[in-house]
């Protein structure tokens, strides 16, 4: 694992805040002193630096930097498990794609091709009318939108392997398909995986916060970055912190996900 | 011809899967389309039901609707009194095609520059760009939207921040939605430039002194198109089918708006008519990027 073995770089600080920021959460703070539904009428829209609140308030005087504490949570959250859930699903799709061949393989990416053509958001709409606006029901709705990506360059990784002398040699010995799966295409696949995720996650973040922006995602009062996002947007007339924070939760999140997965990518 | 004839083949099948799809997740979400904002006498509904045909089997209506969708027509819409589905969509289609389309445009421009300056220029400026072009890639398009909207409208107040009223109003909103394919699109084209720049045809027309500009497009541009090409046909559905986000942002009165807001009504005939659009632009443009491949690139005609 060469990345691990470089120099620090800024990149790295991003993330290392993120998980900081969730501290807090994991230890209760959020119900005591950083309560991101505390409202309080005389500290409206007041400026980052306030006693208290060091990133300001926002248009019902709730506290900028407990809101963006507990939308962290949230968003990076969804987008973790719809990065995982999404990678998993495709692989697996991928790999019995792939390793089937013939028939099956052809059915198969038939009906990837025809999911790929449903519009995203159809998909997400409707399963979110249908389970409701919590945060499971927005990680099902994107991993749903999400896995196809995944099986499509999993199922080419899996064409390759299957063609390498040693897949040759166990297959001469007669080893059964399922240990075939599970002993040679998944280690194998591995790495490919890895950066998969690296890609998926940035995607569940990205798509969670398109939703909840939207207010089709989670819907206030709970917080995450696409419902503080909107909140920001509709105060940029009196100030622009309110957007300011969350903006750039997302965007350095984003990047050095990006950044992170291009670097793997690259090296591997 | 008889790749074209295949290729011909599976978008009807596409065509027919989606609209299949389609027809049967719209009638999965609960409720019916008057279920909504109050409570109607048990008659009423059932009025309602049997004048739209929805009390009839779901097989029957299935049938209909395709019967229907294959003549083109795609019924009245139900939260729109008076108006056909057809009416909506060819007064939301062209507004979402042009702002797609320039933004489509603004996108390709944006790439081809970015991706030939990464492998012409030198060293330092070739990763800057890299970097610029990984960044664009990780910026959502509603917080773009939001920040242009933020420093272009409210503080500089050079260009209208909703509304769609002459081309001032397109620079926007076509911004937020180009940049992040542009910066996709321009680290594919400068992946497959690179390639070009290795291969032994390049090498060999440099040997023979053509001129630069020759060089240039005939040489490297042309033969390292073809990655670019092939994910240009999806995009450019997705972009001229109008991005959801974008036109509600900026209110504009385009596809995308019209198609979440029928999927959140369940306006069944809207949203089967919004999805068959969007499918038809896909498997065209996704054919048209296929055939212009085999026009630049002889090495595909050739197998």
């Amino acid at each position: 694992m060469p990345i691990f073995k470089g120099k620090i770089r800024p990149v790295w600080i991003i993330p290392i805040l993120i998980s900081l920021m969730a501290i807090p959460l994991l230890f209760h703070l959020t119900q005591t002193i950083f309560n991101p539904q505390t409202q309080n009428a005389k500290e409206v829209l007041c400026s980052p630096g306030t006693p208290g609140h060091f990133l300001g308030c926002d248009f019902l005087g709730r506290d900028n930097f407990s809101r963006l504490l507990s939308g962290s949570y949230v968003s990076l959250g969804i987008g973790l498990m719809v990065g995982l859930f999404s990678t998993v699903i495709g692989t697996l799709w991928g790999v019995f794609s792939g390793a089937s061949g013939g028939a099956v393989d052809q059915v198969m990416m038939r009906i990837l091709e025809v999911w790929f053509a449903l519009p995203e958001i159809l998909i997400a709409t409707i399963l979110l009318l249908v389970l409701g606006h919590g945060a499971m029901a927005v990680v099902v709705a994107l991993t749903f939108g999400g896995w196809m990506g995944v099986a499509r360059v999993v199922r080419g990784e899996t064409l390759r392997i299957r063609e390498q002398l040693y897949m040759e040699a166990s297959r001469s010995v007669g080893t059964r398909p399922v240990s075939m799966i599970l002993k040679h295409f998944i280690p194998n696949l591995l790495p490919v995986m890895g950066v998969l995720l690296l890609f998926r996650i940035p995607g569940g973040i990205l798509g969670e916060s398109t939703l909840s922006f939207l207010g089709l995602g989670i819907s206030p009062p709970h917080s995450s970055w696409g419902t503080l996002v909107n909140e920001g947007f509709k105060a940029l007339p009196m100030t622009p912190w309110v957007l300011v924070w969350p903006a750039l939760a997302i965007v350095g999140t984003l990047l050095s996900f990006q950044w992170i997965a291009e670097k793997i990518g690259s090296s591997s | 011809m008889k790749r074209l004839q295949g290729r011909f083949l599976g978008a009807i099948f596409l065509l027919w899967a989606v609209f299949t799809l389609t027809f049967f997740l719209s009638r999965f979400a609960p409720g019916n389309p008057f279920s909504g904002d109050r409570k109607l006498p048990p008659e009423i509904m059932a009025n309602l039901l049997a004048y739209y045909h929805l009390d009839r089997p779901l097989g029957v209506q299935y049938l209909e609707g395709l019967k229907h969708a294959i003549e083109g027509n795609f019924g009245m819409s139900f939260k729109n009194p008076g108006l056909s589905v057809n009416d909506i969509i060819s007064r939301a289609l062209p507004v979402s095609l042009t702002l797609g389309g320039v933004a489509l445009l603004e996108s390709l421009v944006l790439a081809l520059f970015m991706g030939l300056a990464i492998v012409l220029s030198g060293k330092k400026t070739a990763s800057a760009i890299r970097f610029f072009s990984t960044s664009l890639v990780a910026l959502p398009s509603f917080l773009l939207a939001t920040v242009l909207i933020a420093v272009f409208s409210s503080y500089m107040g050079l260009l209208p921040p909703a509304l769609w009223e002459g081309w001032r109003s397109l620079v926007l909103p076509s911004l937020s939605i180009s940049l992040a394919p542009a910066g996709y699109l321009a680290r594919v084209f400068a992946t497959s430039l690179e390639e070009t720049l290795a291969s032994p045809f390049y090498q060999a027309a440099r040997g023979h002194g053509i001129s630069r500009g020759f060089l240039l497009v005939r040489h490297l541009v042309f033969p390292s198109l073809n990655g670019l090409l092939s994910i240009l046909g999806p995009l450019a559905a997705s972009l001229l089918t109008g991005s959801f986000v974008v036109e509600s942002i900026f209110a504009i009165p385009g596809l995308g708006r019209v198609f979440v807001l029928s999927v959140m009504n369940r306006d069944y005939p809207m949203i089967m008519g919004t999805t068959m659009v969007y499918t038809v632009l896909l498997a065209l443009m996704t054919l048209l990027g296929d055939w212009i491949i085999e026009r630049v690139d002889p090495r595909i005609r050739a197998v």
